[in-house]
C-alpha cells in the first residue's frame, strides 16, 4: 500500500497471505476481522469468537509461528504474513500428538475452546518442550474454558510434552 | 461487535504515517498492536474515519545498544521480544520483566512498547518501567524528532505528551543501575494490575520508585525514594519506605479495588520491590 | 479400548465428539450458513427503565444493505406474546421486543437484517428513539417495598410470588430447641457463561407458511411451543435444529431472540442469523438470581437439628418466564443432606431493572447449599465441635434410605457419613489441621472448608403448581428413537441436544450393550432436528436429566429393538429365546457360538427380505421409547412435592492460603469425593466434576454481576466479569463411592451440576477457616482479596 489517499470506508482492499500452507488472495472491507475473513471468506470454521475483546483466547491462531488473538486484528494487516489455524495444525489423515493427547485425555467436552487451546499449547511446547503444571497454567491461563475446569487440558498438555520428547523409531 | 467503517492505510515508514496522521486531524489513529485499539473499535468506542497501520514502517522494529550503556529501542519492538531479547534482558531488566508481565502470551506477541506507552494506561506496566529507567521518548512529527523525558510524557489519565499529528517512534533507556525490583497484583494472571511498582536504584544515591495502577498515571512516589536514599543498603529501608508510599498514591475506586485497598497494595508492593532491587545490588 | 465382561457401560471410553472437535471439525451455529443469509443485530435499551416515547427506524430501513427492520410495535403487530413458563398473578404480555417500556440494560427494542452484522450494527445506529427514563429499581428489597418503582403497573407489584410453605411443627421445634443460629446471607449474580454465545439462524417458507430454525437453544421442545404460539402456526409447521452446542449449563434459551429472527427473516424473504455478541451475553441473556436469605436453624445442645427457617427473598430481574425457578429449587432441596424434621420456607419473587434470571447452572441450589452448609460451620463453631463431626450427627444415614424430606424430597441413595469421611481421608483432613496450626504460628493463614451436598437430578414441572395453583405442565420424561439400519449398522436419536456432555458416546456405550455391538457400530445422531427427533414438550437438556430420564428413554428404546432381533433370530434359528444371546455384533446361540446370525443379516431380514419375519412381526428394526421418570408426582394436599427426583451426593473438602498482607487467596488443594451412582463413562463423569467444581469456585472467587445504582451493568465485558483461568485453580482431585440408585434404568444418576452446588460454600468455609481466630464471618460472594484484606485489617 503507498501513502496516497486511503481508500474510502466500504471499498474493499486487497489481501494477499498465506493459510496454512496456502497461497490466498481475497478482497475484504478494511474493518473485516482476522477472525470472520478466516471464518467466512475461507470456510476455516475451527477458529472461533468468544468476546471480540482479545480476552477469551477461542480466536487464537499462529501469525508466523506465534500465537495471536485473530479477533483483534484485520484480515488487510495480515498482507505477506503466513497464518496457521487449527485446520493447519491438523494432519490430512488423523490427529497430531498434541491433539491425540487432548483426545485421550478427554480434554474437552463442548470443543469451542479446543482449537485456541492447542494453538496456544502448540506454541508453549515449541519453546518449552517440558513444561512442569504451573507452567502450563500460566501459559494457558489467556484461553478460557468454561467446561472442563482445566485439569484434563493440563493433563493433555504434559502428556503431549512426554510423547513428543520421545524421538521417533 | 463490528468496528465502525473507516479507511485503512499501510504506510511504509514512519514518516509517512505521520503525513497521514496529518492528513486528517484529530480522525486518524495508529494501529500498533492492536491489543488496546482493536477491542475499542469492535465496542465501537473508537470510530477513527483514518486507521493508520504502522505495523509496515519496519524501522521502527529495532533494538540497539547504545553507546552509553543503554537501549534505543525502536515503538513496534513487542512486549515478547523486549522480554526476550538478551540485549534487554542484560541493559534493562526491569524492562524485560516488565514486559514479561503483560497479558498472556498471545497479548504480547503483538503488543508494541510504543502502544503501551501512547495508550497510557494508568495500571500499564510498560510506562512505569520507562519512568523509573529515566527513559527518553522520541515523538515524530511534521516537524521532525522531538525528545521528551518519561516524567513528562504521561500528563494524565490516558493521556500524553503526543499531539495529534505525532507518533511515538523509539525509547531511549540509559544505562540502567544495577539495583532493580518489580512487583505487581492483579485479581488473575495477566489481568491489569490493581497495582504495581516498579523500582531502580544503584544503592547510593539514585533511587527511582514508581507506582502503577495507583493514580491516572505512572508515579514517582518520592517519599519513598527519599527514604531509599537516605540509608539504601539498611534492612529496614524496604518497609519504611513502603510505608512512606501511600503518601504519593492517589488511585481510582472501580469494579475491581477500591483507592483505599491499592494504596495499602502499594505499600506491599513496594516493600517488596525494593527487597527485590537491594538483593540484586550486590555487594 | 475394550469392553470388560460387564460391557461397555463404565468403561472410560475416549469420547467420538473430541476427535472432531480436537480437530475444529465441530459444527457450531455459527458455522452454519444458508442460500442468501442475511445478519441480524439488535438495538438495545441504554437504561435500566424508561418509557420509550418515539422511535423511528425509516433511516436505518432505507441504508443500503439493509433488509428489514423490525421495531417492538411491529413484533407485537405480527407476534403474540411469549408465553411464560411459570405465568404471573395477571397476564403481561411480554413480545421479543421491548414494545413501549424497556426494562433493563441491554433490553432489546429493534432488530435489523442486513448483508454482514457490520452492516446491521451500522444501521442500528440511524434508529432515532427517544426515551424518558423512569425511576429503575436495582435492589430487591427496595422492589418489595410499596412505594417501589414498579416493571409492571398492570401486576400492581414486583413480588411475582410470596408464600409461607411450613412442613412440621417448625415453632414447637424452635421453642423445644437449647438455640437457635440466625445468619443473613446473600449472593451475587453470575453466570456460567458458555464460551459459544447464544443465536439462532430462521427461515421462512412463504410457500408453505412454514418456520426453520438452527439454534443452539438447549430446550427445544419447550422452545418450538412458544415459537408456535407466538408466531400463529401449528407445531408442525416448524421445524427446529440444533447442532454442536459450544456449552450450555442453563443459559442457551430465549425464545425471543428466535422470535426475532423469524419476523425479520420473514419480512425479508430471506434467512436471517443472529448471533449475540458477549456484551449482549452479559448483559442480556441470563444471570442466576442474586439475593438474600435469612436463615434460622434450631438446635439441640449436642447439635442434632431440630427445624429450620428460611427466608428467601430471589432477585428475578425482568424475568416473566420463569420467575420463582430459584425459588422452588431451593425449597426442594432446602435441608441438603441432613435430618432436619420441620422446615419453613418464605420465599419472595422479585422483579427488578436488570438482566432476566434463569435456570443457571444449579438453578438456586448453589445459594441454598452456601447458606446451610455456612451456617452448618457457624453452629459448629458456636458448639465446639469440628464441622465434620456437627454434619456427622445429622446426616440422613445410608439405612434411612429411601428417605424423604419435608417439603417432599425423596432421596433415594447414597450414604452421606461415609462421603464425607473417604473426602477427609483422601485430603488427609488431619494432616493439614496439624500443618494449619504450624503455619498459623509462622504467621501463615491457612484454611480448610468443607462442604457437602445432595446433588439433584431430573425437575419435576408439576412443582410449578406451588405458585400458581394449577397444574399445566408435570412429570419429566424424554424420548429416544434406536434403529438397526439395514446394513447393520446402529442409528439412535435423542430429544436432547448435548452440549459438551458426551452424549454421542455414552448413548453407544449404552446401546451397544443392549444390542451386544461395540460403541464404534452405535452413531449417535449430533444435536437435534424436530422433524427426525423424538421429542417432547418436556425434552431438553436441563437439570442434570440425562442420566436419570433420557438414559431411561436409550435403554427402552434400545430393549425393545432388542426384543425384535431376538424374536427375528428364535424364527430364524428355530430355537428358544432362553438359548439366545446378543453379543459381539450377532445373535450367539449359547454354548454354539458358530450357531449365529450377524445383526446385518438379521436387518436383511427386517427389510428386505421381509416375508422371512416371523409371523405378527412388522417389518423394521427400529423403536421409540418414552422414559417417564417414576418418581414424578403432583403436589400433594399438604404442598409437598418431588421437584427434583434422583440424588446423586458430594463431600468437598479445599485448602486455602491467605496472604496476610495483600489479602490475596490462593486455592492450594481441592478435593471432591462424589456419588453419581453408577458412572456410564467415567471420563464423562470426571469432566463434569472438575468443571462444575471450577464454576463453584468462579463463582466463591471471581464473578459478580455489579450493577450501580442507576441499573447499568459495570462488568458487561471479559475484562471486568473475571472468569477463572487455568491459573487461577489447582488440580481436582476426585474419588468416589457408588450407591446405584434404585429408580433409575441404569443406576445412574446425575452429575452435571455437581460441583457447582457445593463448591461456594466450600471456599466460603476455608477462607472463613482461615480467619476464624479473627472472628471473620462471610457472609456474601465473592470473596475479593480486599474484602480480606478488610477483615485482617479490622482485627
Amino acid at each position: 500500500m503507498t501513502a496516497g489517499a486511503p481508500p474510502a470506508p466500504a471499498e474493499r482492499l486487497r489481501v494477499r497471505l498465506t493459510v496454512n500452507g496456502a497461497a490466498v488472495e481475497r478482497e475484504v472491507e478494511a474493518r473485516r476481522s482476522l477472525a470472520d475473513f478466516l471464518r467466512e471468506d475461507l470456510a476455516l470454521t475451527g477458529t472461533h469468537v468468544g468476546c471480540e475483546h482479545g480476552v477469551c483466547g477461542a480466536c487464537t491462531v499462529l501469525i508466523d509461528g506465534r500465537s495471536a488473538r485473530s479477533c483483534l486484528l484485520l484480515a488487510v494487516q495480515l498482507e505477506g504474513a503466513r497464518v496457521t489455524t487449527i485446520e493447519g495444525l491438523t494432519p490430512a489423515d488423523g490427529l497430531s500428538p498434541l491433539q491425540e493427547a487432548f483426545r485421550a485425555c478427554h480434554a474437552m467436552q463442548c470443543g469451542f475452546c479446543t482449537p485456541g487451546m492447542i494453538v496456544a499449547s502448540t506454541e508453549l511446547l515449541a519453546a518449552t518442550p517440558a513444561p512442569d503444571e504451573a507452567g502450563i497454567r500460566e501459559a494457558l491461563a489467556g484461553n478460557l474454558c468454561m467446561c472442563t475446569g482445566y485439569v484434563n487440558i493440563v493433563r493433555a498438555v504434559a502428556q503431549a510434552a512426554v510423547r513428543l520428547a520421545v524421538p521417533a523409531p | 461487535m463490528k468496528p465502525a467503517p473507516f479507511r485503512y492505510a499501510r504506510p511504509a515508514t514512519a514518516a509517512e504515517a505521520v503525513a497521514l496522521l496529518a492528513s486528517s486531524p484529530g480522525e486518524a489513529k495508529l494501529l500498533a498492536g492492536g491489543q488496546s485499539l482493536v477491542p475499542l473499535l469492535n465496542m465501537r468506542l473508537a470510530r477513527p474515519s483514518l486507521l493508520v497501520d504502522l505495523n509496515g514502517a519496519r524501522e521502527l522494529e529495532r533494538i540497539d545498544p547504545a553507546p552509553d550503556g543503554g537501549l534505543r529501542l525502536g515503538a513496534l519492538v513487542r512486549h515478547a521480544d523486549l522480554a526476550a531479547a538478551p540485549l534487554v534482558r542484560e541493559r534493562a531488566p526491569l524492562l524485560a520483566e516488565a514486559a514479561r508481565h503483560v497479558g498472556h502470551t498471545a497479548i504480547r506477541n503483538r503488543g508494541t512498547l510504543g502502544g503501551s506507552l501512547a495508550h497510557a494506561d494508568p495500571a500499564a506496566e510498560l510506562p512505569a518501567a520507562l519512568l523509573a529507567l529515566d527513559a527518553t521518548l522520541g515523538l515524530l512529527g511534521p516537524r521532525g524528532m522531538r525528545r521528551v523525558a518519561a516524567a513528562e510524557f504521561f500528563r494524565g489519565l490516558l493521556v500524553t505528551a503526543l499531539v495529534e499529528d505525532e507518533l511515538l517512534a523509539e525509547v531511549t533507556v540509559p544505562a540502567a543501575p544495577r539495583g532493580w525490583g518489580f512487583m505487581e497484583i492483579a485479581r488473575r494472571p495477566g489481568d491489569f494490575a490493581l497495582a504495581g511498582v516498579a523500582a531502580s536504584l544503584d544503592g547510593r544515591h539514585h533511587a527511582r520508585v514508581v507506582g502503577f495502577g495507583v493514580a491516572d498515571r505512572p508515579v514517582r512516589l518520592r517519599a519513598a525514594e527519599v527514604v531509599v536514599t537516605a540509608a539504601p543498603r539498611d534492612v529496614a529501608t524496604p518497609a519504611r519506605a513502603g510505608a512512606a508510599a501511600a503518601a504519593d498514591c492517589d488511585p481510582a475506586t472501580d469494579v475491581h479495588a477500591s483507592a483505599e485497598y491499592r494504596r495499602h497494595l502499594a505499600t506491599v508492593l513496594t516493600e517488596d520491590a525494593l527487597r527485590q532491587a537491594v538483593g540484586r545490588l550486590g555487594s | 479400548m475394550s469392553e470388560t465382561a460387564a460391557g461397555w457401560v463404565g468403561v472410560a471410553l475416549p469420547l467420538k465428539e473430541d476427535a472432531r472437535l480436537v480437530a475444529g471439525r465441530g459444527r457450531f451455529l455459527d458455522d452454519l450458513g444458508r442460500p442468501h443469509l442475511l445478519h441480524a443485530a439488535m438495538l438495545r435499551s441504554p437504561h435500566a427503565h424508561a418509557r420509550i416515547v418515539r422511535l423511528d427506524a425509516s433511516e436505518a430501513a432505507a441504508m443500503p444493505g439493509v433488509l428489514a427492520v423490525l421495531t417492538g410495535a411491529e413484533a407485537a403487530a405480527r407476534s403474540g406474546p411469549i408465553r411464560p413458563l411459570i405465568p404471573t398473578t395477571a397476564a403481561v404480555p411480554d413480545h421479543c421486543l421491548a414494545v413501549d417500556r424497556v426494562r433493563y440494560v441491554g433490553e432489546p427494542l429493534a432488530a435489523v437484517a442486513a448483508v454482514d452484522r457490520a452492516t446491521a450494527e451500522d444501521a442500528l445506529e440511524r434508529i432515532r428513539v427517544e426515551y424518558e427514563p423512569l425511576p429503575a429499581v436495582v435492589d430487591p428489597e427496595a422492589a418489595m417495598r410499596a412505594d417501589a418503582p414498579l416493571l409492571y403497573p398492570a401486576l400492581g407489584t414486583n413480588v411475582v410470588w410470596h408464600d409461607t410453605l411450613t412442613y412440621g411443627d417448625v415453632d414447637r421445634a424452635v421453642a423445644r430447641a437449647d438455640g437457635v443460629l440466625r445468619e443473613r446471607f446473600t449472593i451475587q449474580r453470575y453466570a456460567s457463561t458458555p464460551l459459544e454465545t447464544f443465536g439462532a439462524i430462521a427461515e421462512y417458507d412463504a410457500g408453505t407458511d412454514a418456520f426453520e430454525f438452527w439454534t443452539n437453544d438447549q430446550r427445544p421442545g419447550l422452545t418450538i411451543s412458544i415459537l408456535a404460539a407466538s408466531l400463529g402456526v401449528p407445531q408442525s409447521r416448524i421445524r427446529l435444529h440444533c447442532p454442536d452446542i459450544g456449552g450450555a449449563f442453563g443459559n442457551k434459551r430465549r425464545p425471543a431472540y428466535l422470535l426475532v429472527c423469524a419476523l425479520l427473516a420473514r419480512a425479508a424473504g430471506r434467512p436471517v442469523k443472529w448471533i449475540e455478541d458477549r456484551i449482549e451475553n452479559l448483559t442480556a441473556l441470563m444471570h442466576a438470581c442474586n439475593g438474600i436469605m435469612d436463615v434460622e436453624l434450631a438446635y439441640r445442645a449436642d447439635g442434632t437439628l431440630l427445624a429450620l427457617l428460611v427466608r428467601d427473598v430471589a432477585d428475578e430481574g425482568k424475568n416473566l418466564l420463569t420467575p420463582t425457578q430459584h425459588n422452588l429449587i431451593k425449597l426442594g432441596n432446602i435441608v441438603n443432606g441432613y435430618r432436619i424434621p420441620a422446615v419453613r420456607y418464605e420465599a419472595w419473587s422479585v422483579l427488578t431493572n436488570k438482566c432476566p434470571s434463569g435456570a443457571n447452572r444449579g438453578i438456586g441450589k448453589p445459594f441454598m447449599c452456601f447458606a446451610v452448609e455456612r451456617a452448618m460451620a457457624l453452629l459448629a463453631r458456636r458448639l465446639g465441635l469440628d464441622p465434620a463431626e456437627l454434619r456427622r450427627r445429622n446426616y440422613v444415614t445410608a439405612d434411612q434410605m429411601p428417605y424423604t424430606t419435608p417439603p417432599g424430597a425423596q432421596y433415594d441413595s447414597g450414604d452421606y457419613p461415609a462421603t464425607l469421611e473417604r473426602a477427609l481421608e483422601r485430603f488427609d483432613y488431619a494432616g493439614w489441621r496439624a500443618e494449619q496450626a504450624r503455619a498459623r504460628a509462622e504467621g501463615r493463614l491457612l484454611g480448610i472448608g468443607i462442604a457437602t451436598s445432595v446433588e439433584p437430578a431430573g425437575t419435576n414441572l408439576a412443582s410449578y403448581e406451588l405458585v400458581t395453583g394449577r397444574r399445566a405442565a408435570s412429570g419429566s420424561a424424554e424420548a429416544a428413537m434406536v434403529r438397526v439400519e439395514p446394513d447393520g449398522h446402529v442409528r439412535v436419536s435423542l430429544g436432547d441436544p448435548s452440549s459438551g456432555q458426551g452424549y454421542e458416546t455414552v448413548v453407544a456405550q449404552i446401546v451397544a450393550d443392549e444390542l451386544g455391538v461395540t460403541p464404534d457400530g452405535v452413531s449417535v445422531a449430533r444435536g437435534f432436528d424436530s422433524a427426525t427427533t423424538p421429542w417432547l414438550y418436556l425434552s431438553g437438556n436441563y437439570s442434570n436429566k440425562f442420566s436419570v430420564t433420557d438414559v431411561g428413554a436409550v435403554v427402552g428404546a434400545a430393549a425393545r429393538v432388542r426384543a425384535k432381533l431376538l424374536r427375528i433370530a428364535v424364527h430364524r434359528l428355530e430355537i428358544d429365546v432362553t438359548d439366545l444371546e446378543l453379543r459381539d455384533g450377532a445373535a450367539v446361540v449359547r454354548g454354539a457360538p458358530d450357531r449365529r446370525l450377524a445383526i446385518a443379516e438379521l436387518a436383511r431380514t427386517a427389510y428386505a427380505d421381509v416375508l422371512g419375519l416371523p409371523p405378527g412381526v412388522d417389518p423394521g428394526l427400529e423403536a421409540h421409547h418414552i422414559h417417564q421418570n417414576p418418581l414424578a408426582q403432583p403436589v400433594d394436599a399438604d404442598r409437598r412435592v418431588r421437584s427434583q427426583l434422583v440424588f446423586a451426593n458430594a463431600a468437598h473438602c479445599c485448602l486455602v492460603e491467605i496472604d496476610p498482607r495483600t489479602g490475596r487467596i490462593t486455592l492450594r488443594k481441592y478435593v471432591v469425593m462424589h456419588d453419581c451412582g453408577r458412572e456410564l463413562n467415567p471420563l464423562i463423569v470426571e469432566g463434569m466434576v472438575h468443571g462444575s467444581t471450577v464454576h463453584g469456585i468462579g463463582a466463591a472467587l471471581l464473578e459478580e454481576f455489579r450493577y450501580d445504582e442507576t441499573g447499568q451493568l459495570l462488568t458487561s465485558t471479559f475484562m471486568d466479569y473475571l472468569k477463572p483461568t487455568a491459573a487461577d485453580v489447582p488440580t481436582i482431585e476426585v474419588d468416589r463411592l457408588e450407591h446405584p440408585s434404585p429408580v433409575t434404568p441404569l443406576g445412574a444418576k446425575g452429575v452435571g451440576e455437581g460441583g457447582s452446588i457445593p463448591g461456594p460454600a466450600a471456599v466460603a468455609n476455608a477462607v472463613e477457616d482461615a480467619l476464624a481466630h479473627l472472628g471473620v464471618v462471610v457472609r456474601s460472594l465473592p470473596i475479593t482479596p480486599e474484602q480480606v484484606w478488610r477483615w485482617l485489617t479490622k482485627a
